[in-house]
């Protein structure tokens, strides 16, 4: 059997002084979805943004390999490089920078990490144009600032082209259904789905099912207190959307 | 000697001088040269003028300049170290015919009011020592790039341009401001512009002196009824750089836009005032200043917008940023807004700091290493004030000048 394409195993980190994750342990296969879920405060964002490589957390304990490295001992850039995309759950503006030139600038670091050549001026928009018309995102916003006075729902469709553009071996999507209308969030899950592959994962974080009806999962974790006290198929999150995380958080430990 | 006393020595008693720049000097003797005492000048550094070891103007230079790519469309005019170089200069007939040298202070130049309110100072001095002072007027349209190439060692460079714009007028003015190759000393520039009704400027201010250069400069603008005066400057040169610029709108609904920024690195000084007099009703200005200080350097800029009691109806819009970008590097900005009539839109805002982490991080999980992102958002910052030049080849210098003074230089797509 393969080794799983992420492999987190015992993580613990604290965000200013603060104890958040209290020893996180996951597996993650290559063709695989899952999902996160868990209340308000649980560690979910914190565990994205410790993967990503976020400066501001301190690694206490544990170990993460992402397909056989040592996911920890990389920088943001690497890790990205490497293969892992983080999808933002508020994604910056960045007035002065053209989606256009970001797209192109984080394709490009991906494919040299490959050993490839830079993508050509015209196989770069051919490539980005047919992502957009997947993401119904209109091309007049290539040229715009990096979400600039974009609405919530472009913005998060913003991230899933930047995905698609990047193609990253495992996507790890922070709430990316908050605040999508019902039709964006069918587009944001046609999106993901047109992603997945034998050799890629994704782990969706999200409070609701509601975006699991898009993106089926195979798996399905819940979050509480820092740690992953329950995982199973898609019927947890179902029961979880009839029941609430209360019972889950009852049977939690809290921790010191 | 202090640096007042030997301007005054140097300048003597010529015997050619006219009455202009006789009037010059007797105002700067009375005013003297401003300090850091001054509200106005306490960012400048003027302590660099009292290492110049002569104030008067260099001798005619006999080099061969270096000049960037002509501007599509513009006639121009080369100065070295205040000398118009007519072998170099691209003048069309019509603009040579219109050349009005003013001739070292003949008693046709104007009285330089700006410049004996106190603030304008620098602009004296330039008036006292321009070998070749220029004077233009402008009826139709004109595009016009101007050089100004200082070269001269341990003494002044000095030039000092008068321009009027006729009712309805339109010139398109760029300024660019150069060292030469090896070390220079003193540049001081004094530009006069007059628009009158209607009239329509762009005013491209390239400042882009020698590392070691000291460079004064004044800018004294009057704009007339629903005439508009857009200003964009991009200081990124010189040791020590002074820009004071007075912008006045006096006619009803005169108008102005300037769009400024400033880089700086190493132990550079690079301050600026901008001075927006609104005098008459429903007058506008708009003013954006973007400052990058790296390495040890200073950036500063005061931005003062004054409505005077007869301006009822202006709109004033100021936004002043500042980015810190060295452990020694300093910036400070100080917008002031002082109104003395009522129905006034103003809005304004002014903030310094460091680059956004969250930015930072944004880019680094899009795979850009942290130069590249660093120079990106640093990129991102002057945009706004860069773009605002139309002309790309014009926009590509500018930019790349400013680029120079950056910590991390941008990537060349940037640049284009």
């Amino acid at each position: 059997m393969n080794a799983p394409l992420l492999k987190i195993d015992q993580l613990s980190a604290s965000a200013g002084g603060a104890p958040v994750l209290h020893g996180v342990s996951l597996e993650v296969n290559a063709g695989e979805v899952h999902a996160i879920m868990g209340p308000n405060g649980s560690g979910k964002s914190t565990l994205a943004h410790v993967l990503a490589g976020r400066p501001g957390y301190v690694i206490t304990g544990g170990t993460v390999r992402f397909d056989g490295a040592d996911l920890l001992a990389l920088p943001a850039e690497e890790r990205a490089r490497a293969g892992l995309f983080l999808g933002f759950q508020y994604p910056v503006e960045i007035p002065g920078v053209s989606n256009a030139y970001l797209l192109k600038a984080a394709l490009n670091a991906c494919r040299r990490q490959r050993g490839e050549q830079d993508i050509d001026a015209f196989d770069f928009l051919n490539l980005v144009r047919d992502k957009m018309r997947t993401m119904h995102i209109d091309e007049a916003l290539l040229t715009r600032g990096v979400n600039e006075g974009f609405s919530g729902g472009e913005k998060k469709r913003n991230e899933i082209l930047q995905m698609l553009v990047m193609e990253p071996r495992l996507a790890l999507l922070d709430e990316t259904d908050s605040g999508l209308d019902i039709d964006a969030l069918k587009i944001v899950g046609r999106g993901i789905n047109s992603l997945r592959a034998a050799e890629r994962a994704v782990v969706v974080i999200t409070h609701y099912q509601r975006l699991l009806d898009y993106v089926v999962p195979d798996q399905v974790h819940v979050l509480a207190r820092g740690r992953i006290v329950r995982s199973g198929d898609r019927a947890l999150a179902l029961e979880l959307e009839r029941r609430g995380y209360d019972w889950l958080l009852e049977a939690a430990p809290a921790m010191a | 000697m202090k640096a007042l006393e030997r301007i005054l020595a140097d300048f003597g008693s010529p015997a050619d001088a006219g009455p202009a720049r006789l009037a010059a000097a007797e105002a700067l003797s009375t005013h003297a040269l401003p300090t850091r005492r001054d509200e106005n000048w306490r960012y400048a550094n003027l302590r660099a003028l009292e290492a110049v070891r002569t104030f008067l103007p260099g001798p005619a230079p006999s080099i061969s300049p270096a000049l960037p790519p002509a501007l599509p469309g513009y006639s121009r005019l080369v100065f070295i170290d205040g000398r118009l170089q007519p072998q170099h200069s691209l003048p069309d007939t019509a603009l040579l015919g219109s050349l009005r040298r003013s001739a070292a202070g003949s008693a046709d130049a104007g009285p330089v009011p700006f410049a004996f309110s106190g603030d304008g100072r620098f602009g004296l001095i330039a008036r006292m020592f321009a070998p070749e002072p220029i004077a233009l007027r402008v009826a139709g349209s004109l595009a016009l790039e101007l050089i100004s190439i200082t070269t001269a060692q341990a003494c002044g460079s000095y030039l000092e341009l008068d321009l009027e714009l006729a009712a309805h007028a339109q010139l398109e003015l760029v300024e660019r401001h150069l060292g030469g190759a090896g070390p220079t000393g003193l540049s001081c520039v004094q530009v006069d512009l007059q628009l009158a009704e209607q009239a329509q400027s762009t005013h491209t201010r390239l400042l882009q002196g020698a590392p070691d250069a000291l460079h004064y400069d004044t800018v004294a603008v009057t704009v007339g009824a629903g005439a508009q005066y857009l200003l964009r400057q991009v200081s990124a040169g010189a040791q020590t750089a002074r820009s004071t610029i007075q912008v006045r709108l006096s006619g009803r609904e005169a108008r102005t836009q300037i769009r400024a920024l400033a880089t700086a690195h190493e132990a550079q000084v690079c301050d600026a005032l901008f001075t927006v007099l609104h005098e008459a009703p429903g007058t506008r200005s708009d003013q954006l200043f973007r400052g990058i200080a790296s390495d040890r350097a200073h950036v500063a800029c005061s931005a003062d917008v004054q409505v005077s009691a007869g301006a009822p109806g202006a709109r004033v819009v100021q936004s002043l940023r500042g980015l810190i970008d060295g452990a020694g590097a300093e910036v400070d900005l100080r917008p002031r807004l002082t109104i003395n009539t009522d129905e006034v839109q103003a809005a304004h805002g002014a903030t310094t700091g460091r680059l956004d982490e969250d930015l930072l991080f944004y880019l680094l999980a899009r795979g850009l290493s942290p130069v590249e992102a660093r120079s990106l958002l640093k990129w991102a910052f002057l945009a706004e004030a860069l773009n605002a030049i139309d002309a790309p080849a014009l926009r590509r210098a500018a930019g790349q000048g400013a680029a120079a003074r950056l910590a991390d230089t941008p990537a060349t797509e940037l640049l284009q």
